[in-house]
């Protein structure tokens, strides 16, 4: 006996789809997949494009692309290898040092950089203290550039000499900004900076000195993966490689925030095409059980029927998905050129991947969606073709939804890589699912009672739910899942947002004031109020290093190169307050109020800092403040939002215990922008007092910050677009029997206001019922998402109670459009197209 | 006597239902020789489509055998019953049963495509050509009338020169002129090709026009012309 050869099959199949193409049976399938594929194309090519275009922003922090860091000087092989793939290559060396002049000395930091310092960014300096700045440029070979402190701390003046170690260097810049400085924002002495050149020169680095090494690097993505992961394996204990995602806080948070937001955003896509390729595979399948039946009454065998339509889906998916991921790739353009004002000019690409992955998914969302329903086509029985009412033998539930919710995992899992985000929304969304569902359908089994005394257009309208409750819960949940999509975007952005504003204020501090003397601190704090609206407070700070932890010297304690080993190998800046500064939360212990007097001091600590030193509540620290030591105990432990522009500190001791020591006062302010003149007088006023800038600073991180809130609200727009586009075609789907029952009631002599009546009552009833379970599965879903993935505390959203109303006006309007032709077309055309 | 085209033994289907087991179909045999043609007959619910289905191998029975074209179809499977209908077998319905995506000479086209033959469409055209819709090749089910529907399927069902043509109903569906006109067709092709005929109807004069015919009521035989 012979079978179908594949090619011809192939070619069989390749003929019905150009036939079913023609005819117009195929237009629903293909445009849910055109628009699912388009929009997470779209957010694929704008998220990675735009994520390249923060990173190149968020490098600036670093100076460089990645920075190989050590408390040792590279190998020559570890350098040579980033030099053979390519990469540019800067060296910078950090020290503490004290600078001398007549005037007196001064506990600098000095960094040595080559001419090729910054990778990333500009420095920026003034030829006076507060002159107008000016980017680029570097301190040559026997030049040295300084903050405006050591000016002011050592009275010097631009052109005076230094000497660092033993090499005599020449100020011939103030330094206002280093692109690279945030790591080290809370070091409270004044910089140097000097050619690598000169470094030898100084004699100061010796076997045994604290030097800070750092190896720059800047290179395309590709090249940079390579040295990363070639370098890896081969760290040594006291090197590590960092980018722009580990060097500062505020980007790192807020990048981390924003890539996850626009995965959700392409996983809502995902699931908008994962349901309309589910509705419209489902009508593909229904429609073709008639012809699946002739096939196999023409000698079809249920494999090569089976084999046929698939052919024919997967030539109908690979034409939409590439279609789509054409559009998507234009549409994220169109995107791009709406932002053109926020971004820089030159954008990296986004290469090929995100237009795979876009075909990828829409390819694996109609396997997972449209082989069960296919399935039921190789079941269909041939003898349907002599008694219509046969259809195919149903499998096992089991099949069709796990094959739906593998494939919906699988490409979830792809796209974010982020089993937790994954698992959440899948989870979430399952039990919402289940949940509702199950509560829809006894829902609409009450209904059924009611429905008798109803009028005839609420009869007509809900008999055709209420008969086939099952599809029409189904359809419901097809319709809420796409309107929950679209509304847990909606509701994260607005949270999203709302974090980014709090944390970064329109007058968050620009400024910090150091050194500020005892005898100077009224003045100053009045003098600062008048200037600035809301000042912080001023915070006493003694610096002192810690030394014992419960009699154990902590050099022994900690392990090399941590947190905790550079706390303990500095001075750190203590202080004392009454009040636990505001930005800060207690995590364990309590504040000064409940604590007895007496005994030893008590002492709050910050949580990361007493995780690396492995400190509890109630252990000794033991500290050497200025030559005397003193012991307090821990009483609480505290979260820092260290990225608030606060004055934070790691110590915070009990009041009464330091007040005998010398300190100096630090706070910082806000400071209206044009205000550079009272800046210089306050400067005049308090000599002693050193002021720090960090308005380059913010601006740059609230520019960085503007471009990931653009993207966010545009994905926002796309998702909704798309959403809409999806509804549409989703519940076209669904039209077929509605628009004959509808032409069929015409022709018994129902009125168009009547049919009308029905269907707004019918439609409208299905986007009310798929509201509630939007707005009852975004609750859900959001609560998990904000526990598990954004790490944000959960309010309820009132707002939500609106989807009901908007799932009704949405779907009802869409329904009474799609079925218009049933009240326009004749009755007779209608009934006779079956 | 040449060999049987189409045999069945001792044929029953019974299903089972609330009431207990329902037989459809009891205890029939029929034996039919190449270019035979026969008619069965019988009020609705008579069990004629169920012996169709079964002759055609679309339904197995639950006792009994039938060897269609030498193949015993107990023993085959789905897919190789499917195969038998491929190389031996063509069916016309009652409701035409065309493909609504496909034009006339596609929908004439199909079992030729599936054959794998090169010049399928100059079969399909001729073919439409001898059932007299050479004008209305581009033309899809929806355009035609159930007459015009009719001949495509009764083209299409010749067009894979089967050795027995299956027809349920033919003209149920047509008014009696459009009827006659059809069955005038379907014997006439049967002659020209030999193709041995089985058909169900209600129409006694189509029914006359068969060498043998058949009666069932509930499931028996009730009654047997041979000629």
């Amino acid at each position: 006996m012979k079978r179908l050869p594949l090619t011809r099959l192939f070619a069989l199949a390749w003929r019905q789809s150009l036939r079913d193409a023609r005819a117009g049976e195929l237009r629903v399938l293909f445009f849910a997949l055109l628009v699912a594929v388009a929009a997470s194309t779209a957010i694929g090519y704008f998220g990675a494009r735009l994520n390249g275009a923060m990173l190149m922003r968020a490098t600036e922090f670093l100076g460089a692309d990645l920075v190989l860091r050590g408390s040792s000087q590279a190998s020559p092989d570890q350098v040579e290898t980033g030099t053979a793939l390519g990469l540019d290559h800067a060296r910078v060396v950090e020290f503490s040092s004290v600078i001398a002049t007549d005037a007196g000395i001064q506990l600098s930091s000095v960094k040595a950089v080559d001419s090729a310092y910054p990778l990333r960014g500009e420095l920026k300096s003034a030829a006076e203290p507060y002159a107008e700045e000016r980017s680029g440029g570097g301190p040559k070979p026997g030049e040295a550039w300084a903050q405006s402190q050591l000016f002011a701390a050592l009275e010097l003046k631009v052109g005076d000499t230094i000497e660092v170690g033993e090499k005599s260097l020449r100020l011939t810049r103030v330094l206002t900004y280093e692109p690279d400085s945030s790591a080290d924002f809370y070091s409270l002495t004044p910089r140097v900076l000097m050619h690598i050149d000169d470094l030898a020169a100084t004699g100061i680095i010796q076997p045994g000195s604290r030097v800070s090494y750092r190896e720059l690097w800047r290179g395309d993505s590709q090249a940079l993966a390579r040295y990363r992961d070639t370098l890896t394996p081969r760290l040594q204990p006291n090197q590590r490689l960092e980018d722009a995602r580990d060097g500062n806080r505020q980007i790192g948070n807020a990048l981390g925030r924003a890539e996850r937001y626009l995965n959700l955003a392409s996983l809502a896509a995902v699931l908008l095409a994962g349901v309309a390729v589910a509705l419209s595979a489902a009508r593909f399948a229904s429609r073709r059980f008639d012809a699946s039946a002739l096939l196999r009454c023409l000698g079809l065998s249920r494999h090569a029927a089976l084999g046929l339509y698939a052919m024919q889906l997967a030539m109908l998916g690979l034409l939409a998905c590439s279609i789509g991921a054409l559009l998507g790739w234009l549409a994220q353009y169109g995107l791009f050129h709406l932002l053109r004002g926020m971004l820089p000019a030159t954008l990296p690409g986004g290469g090929v991947w995100p237009a795979l992955a876009g075909i990828a998914t829409g390819m694996v969302a109609l396997a997972g969606f449209a082989l069960p329903p296919l399935a039921a086509l190789g079941r269909v029985p041939p003898l349907r073709v002599l008694r219509r009412d046969m259809l195919p033998v149903a499998p096992s539930t089991w099949f069709i939804y796990g094959a739906a919710l593998l494939a919906l995992g699988l490409i979830m899992w792809r796209l974010s890589l982020d089993l937790m985000l994954t698992f959440a929304l899948l989870g979430g969304g399952i039990a919402a699912a289940l949940l509702l569902g199950g509560l829809l359908l006894l829902a609409m089994r009450g209904l059924r009672r009611l429905l008798a005394k109803a009028s005839l257009p609420w009869r007509l309208g809900l008999g055709q739910l209420l008969r086939y409750p099952l599809a029409a819960a189904g359809q419901a949940l097809a319709f809420g899942l796409i309107l929950l999509a679209m509304s847990l975007i909606a509701l994260l952005r607005g949270e999203l947002l709302d974090t980014w504003q709090n944390q970064l204020p329109a007058n968050a501090p620009n400024h910090f004031a150091l050194n500020v003397l005892p005898a100077d601190k009224d003045a100053f704090a009045a003098r600062l109020a008048e200037l600035s609206p809301h000042p912080a407070p001023l915070f006493p700070i003694i610096p002192g290093r810690l030394l014992t932890i419960n009699g154990e010297p902590v050099r022994e304690l900690v392990s090399k190169d941590t947190q905790g080993d550079r706390a303990v190998r500095r001075d750190l800046s203590l202080t004392w307050a009454q009040d636990l500064p505001s930005d800060n939360t207690l995590t364990a212990g309590t504040w000064w109020g409940g604590l007895p007097t007496g005994g030893l001091p008590g002492l709050s600590v910050e949580t990361q800092l007493a995780e690396s030193l492995g400190l509890k509540l109630g252990d000794r620290l033991r500290f050497n403040i200025g030559g005397l030591e003193r012991e307090a105990q821990v009483t609480s432990l505290r979260d820092v939002h260290w990225d608030n522009f606060q004055p934070n500190f790691y110590m915070i001791f009990q009041p009464g215990t330091l007040q005998d020591l010398p300190a100096t006062y630090l706070t910082s302010f806000y400071l209206p922008p044009g205000n550079d003149k009272a800046l210089v007088g306050l400067a005049r006023q308090f000599p002693a007092v050193t002021l720090l800038q960090v308005e380059a600073l913010l601006a740059q991180l609230r520019s960085i910050l503007a471009q990931v809130t653009a993207a966010v609200e545009f994905v926002l727009l796309f998702v909704l677009a798309a959403g809409l586009a999806v509804l549409f075609a989703g519940l076209q789907s669904t039209l077929d029997e509605r628009i004959r029952q509808g032409a069929l009631l015409r022709a018994l002599g129902a009125g168009r206001p009547l049919l009308l009546k029905a269907r707004r009552a019918e439609f409208g009833l299905l986007g009310g019922c798929a509201g509630v379970l939007a707005a009852l599965g975004c609750e859900l879903v959001s609560a998990l998402l904000y526990r598990l993935v954004f790490d944000l505390p959960w309010h309820p959203h009132p707002w939500l109670l609106l989807l009901p109303v908007i799932g009704a006006l949405l779907v009802g309007s869409a329904g009474v459009i799609g079925t218009r032709r049933a009240l326009n077309a004749s009755p007779l055309t209608v009934l006779r197209e079956g | 006597m040449s060999a049987s085209i189409l045999k069945a033994q001792n044929l029953s289907k019974v299903v089972p239902s609330a009431e207990g087991a329902l037989i459809i179909l009891h205890d029939l045999s029929l034996d039919l020789q190449p270019g035979d043609s026969m008619a069965i007959v019988g009020s609705s619910g008579s069990g004629k489509s169920t012996l169709l289905g079964l002759l055609a191998g679309l339904d197995l029975p639950s006792s009994g055998e039938v060897t269609l074209a030498g193949n015993s179809l107990n023993d085959l499977d789905e897919d190789q019953r499917a195969q038998v209908r491929a190389d031996h077998v063509g069916f016309v319905f009652q409701s035409f049963q065309l493909l609504d995506s496909l034009s006339a000479l596609e929908n004439v086209m199909l079992p030729l495509e599936l054959d794998g033959l090169r010049d399928a469409r100059e079969r399909a055209r001729d073919l439409l050509d001898r059932v007299g819709l050479g004008q209305r090749l581009t033309h899809y089910p929806r355009q035609l009338s159930g007459g015009e529907q009719q001949r495509v399927a009764i083209a299409r069902a010749f067009a894979a020169e089967p050795d027995v043509l299956f027809a349920d109903e033919p003209t149920g569906n047509l008014d009696s002129h459009t009827g006659a006109h059809i069955s005038d067709l379907l014997f006439t092709l049967n002659q020209e090709n030999g193709t041995t005929l089985v058909l169900v109807t209600h129409d006694e004069r189509l029914a006359q026009r068969c060498r043998r015919a058949i009666r069932l009521e509930g499931g028996q035989l009730v009654d047997r012309r041979e000629p």
